[in-house]
């Protein structure tokens, strides 16, 4: 306040400049300069989706993004023949399941080190923070030992569980954060009431942390939607339990490539992506934006 | 039989003592308020007696059980707090019938509970809103509904006004009287700094500091005859003046008009006391603040050897800041002696 107040007195006020622009005239200017930046930021979407609608000819011939002949080939080939279709489910039941467990354990773990006394609970964060540093490249080889040795090696829940453990450390402090503002009275009157921790839990605090939750289903659906080196390798000897993103890969053969079938299977790919995201975004940025917030 | 008995209970945190062996009894249907500073441990006290607190030595006894090793769903208490704590996303019916349906009652039980509560409290059209959609008012008879459906021995208020504006305490003040006039035989605790909610709702009034008990009596009790100079400032607004007394005689010198001034070190005069007069009187000074209540005017001076006091005079009295004012003492007065102690007090203690 003393600063303002002096900077006021010391220094002579601005003289006032006349609009280079008006504000409107401001507006349209900015609006595209970023339309212009959005249609770079598009285009390799865009030139996938218009080469799904080509043949493999078309595609290198330099047309344009509009397909002279569109063609849903691709898609039926990619479907059919690629097993596509396969892939779908399987990478459906990876991410539900890894979505439902990590919810759940992400929501248990953050609200036990977000609201409970728990000794070493310093040190045991900082471990967690620890292994968020640790490359995937690092650690895949031992999870996948580790899936081996518990009989998970080669089977789709293997690829789940292991697909939780990629972000659950950041969705945990999520909650963690989330629950340890709320106030304590919440649970002391839920006590009051006679409801014992685990009703609590469920009734009063998950329902209140609803922003995080969608937060962590949005994030953890991406990932494990998305998600290609752990597929990749536990799916290696095992062509059956392929995801989609291992499944696009294969249409990379060793003397020809199959472009058209591989961005159709690349579209089929972020169809569900893209609802997930329409849907559910509003909720998303809240969830961010209410944990930055604190 | 819900009384409530405090039986030399201590509270402690590692080395620190916070509550340092309390005793009060508190009958069934009594309207008992624990008042006292912020960090005085009423609240301390408040939450021991709820279960929220573990209880360190001593007892704590409800309806004749001992409890202290109770859940506090098992000890007959509600608690209506500071805060509201009600459950953002559920309505005022659920916020008041979700302990009941939680530990299994029957759906048209709970309903009925919860419609008699709202019956009471003027909550029939707030049933389906959420907390966030009444004001701080509704929110805080929400909260004390959650209390009655449980039909509790004892209530436990921890403050509840403190987060209301000074309109809808005053306002909230009188329902809660009225609440306890409603619930027959239902024992209030209710704690509070301010002493003016602490007087007008009391049946008995305990005054803590430092994590002990001052004083435990009926409000005019403390009023009138306090035990001691903590409860004496403590209770009562604006506060007692308080003046030195050296072998009966005040710091300039004059000789009040008390008998048995010789013996005490303080002397205590509320405002209501000093009566002003044209020449001669115990306290002469000169007017600082005048402050207009309407009912009263509080003029507040200092006297010749720099003591800021405060008197009270008839509503209308025209008084100017800077004026020369004399006082006789005319009304209760109050001695102390060099620890604080009443005299009368001490009086009574060599009797007894």
């Amino acid at each position: 306040m003393a600063d303002a107040a002096l900077s006021r007195t010391s220094f002579a006020p601005p003289r006032r400049r006349e609009a280079w622009l008006s504000p409107r005239a401001r507006r349209t200017l900015v609006s595209i300069v970023l339309a212009a930046i959005c249609a770079v930021w598009v285009y390799p979407i865009v030139w996938m989706i218009s080469a799904s609608f080509k043949t493999n000819g078309e595609i290198f011939a330099d047309s344009g993004l509009i397909p002279d002949a569109p063609t849903f080939d691709n898609y039926t080939r990619a479907w059919r023949e690629a097993n596509i279709g396969q892939y779908f489910f399987n990478t459906l039941f990876v991410t539900v399941g890894s979505v439902i467990i990590t919810t759940i354990a992400a929501a248990l773990m953050g609200y036990v080190l977000g609201r409970r006394p728990i000794p070493g609970k310093t040190a045991l964060m900082g471990l967690m923070v620890f292994t968020l540093f640790i490359p995937q490249g690092f650690t895949i080889i031992p999870v996948f030992e580790l899936l081996t040795s518990v009989g998970l090696g080669q089977s789709l829940w293997g690829v789940m569980l292991a697909t939780c453990g990629h972000s659950i450390v950041i969705f945990t402090f999520l909650f963690a954060g989330y629950f340890g503002q709320m106030p304590k009275e919440l649970e002391e009157a839920s006590r009051m009431d006679g409801v014992g921790p685990l009703k609590t839990f469920w009734y009063v605090m998950l329902p209140l942390s609803k922003p995080i939750i969608v937060t962590v289903i949005v994030m953890q659906t991406l990932q494990a939607w998305n998600d290609f080196l752990l597929p990749l390798v536990v799916t290696l000897a095992n062509p059956d339990l392929r995801t989609l993103s291992v499944g696009v890969y294969s249409f990379r053969g060793e003397h020809f490539i199959d472009w058209g079938g591989m961005t159709a299977a690349s579209a089929i790919t972020i169809i569900p992506i893209i609802l997930l995201f329409l849907f559910l975004q509003r909720y998303f940025i809240d969830g961010l934006a209410g944990a930055v917030k604190g | 039989m819900s009384g409530v008995i405090l039986n030399n209970v201590k509270k402690r945190y590692g080395a620190v003592e916070v509550i340092k062996g309390v005793d009060i009894e508190i009958g069934e249907g009594e309207f008992c308020v624990f008042v006292g500073p912020s960090g005085c441990g009423k609240s301390t006290l408040l939450r021991m007696i709820a279960g929220l607190e573990e209880i360190s030595s001593g007892d704590v006894q409800i309806g004749g059980r001992r409890v202290n090793d109770l859940d506090p769903k098992d000890r007959g208490a509600a608690m209506v707090f500071q805060t509201y704590a009600l459950y953002p996303h559920m309505d005022v019916a659920r916020n008041m019938g979700f302990g009941l349906s939680m530990n299994g009652w029957p759906r048209d039980e709970v309903d009925r509970r919860v419609n008699e509560a709202a019956r009471i409290l003027q909550l029939e059209p707030y049933l389906d809103r959420k907390p966030r959609q009444l004001s701080g008012g509704q929110r805080q008879r929400v909260a004390i509904g959650r209390a009655i459906v449980r039909d509790p021995e004892v209530f436990l208020f921890d403050e509840p006004l403190s987060n209301l504006d000074a309109e809808l305490r005053v306002a909230t003040r009188l329902e809660i009287a009225k609440l306890h006039g409603t619930l027959e035989n239902s024992t209030m605790i209710y704690v509070t700094h301010d002493q003016v909610e602490a007087m007008t709702l009391a049946d008995k009034i305990v005054v803590l500091r430092d994590g002990r008990v001052e004083q435990v009596g009926a409000p005019m009790d403390l009023y009138e005859t306090p035990d001691n100079l903590f409860v004496a400032g403590f209770i009562g607004s604006p506060k007692m003046n308080f003046m030195a007394l050296d072998n009966g005689r005040l710091p300039d010198g004059t000789a009040p008009a008390v008998p048995g001034a010789a013996g005490a070190a303080t002397l205590g005069v509320r405002s209501d006391a000093l009566r002003p007069v044209e020449s001669g009187g115990d306290v002469a000074g000169e007017i600082t603040v005048v402050e207009q209540l309407g009912d009263a005017v509080f003029a507040h001076f200092r006297t010749g050897w720099g003591q800021e006091m405060v008197a009270r005079f008839e509503p209308g009295t025209r008084l100017r800041a800077g004026e020369s004012v004399r006082f006789a003492l005319a009304g209760r007065t109050h001695l102390f002696d060099a620890e604080g102690r009443a005299l009368r007090a001490a009086a009574e203690r060599l009797t007894a």
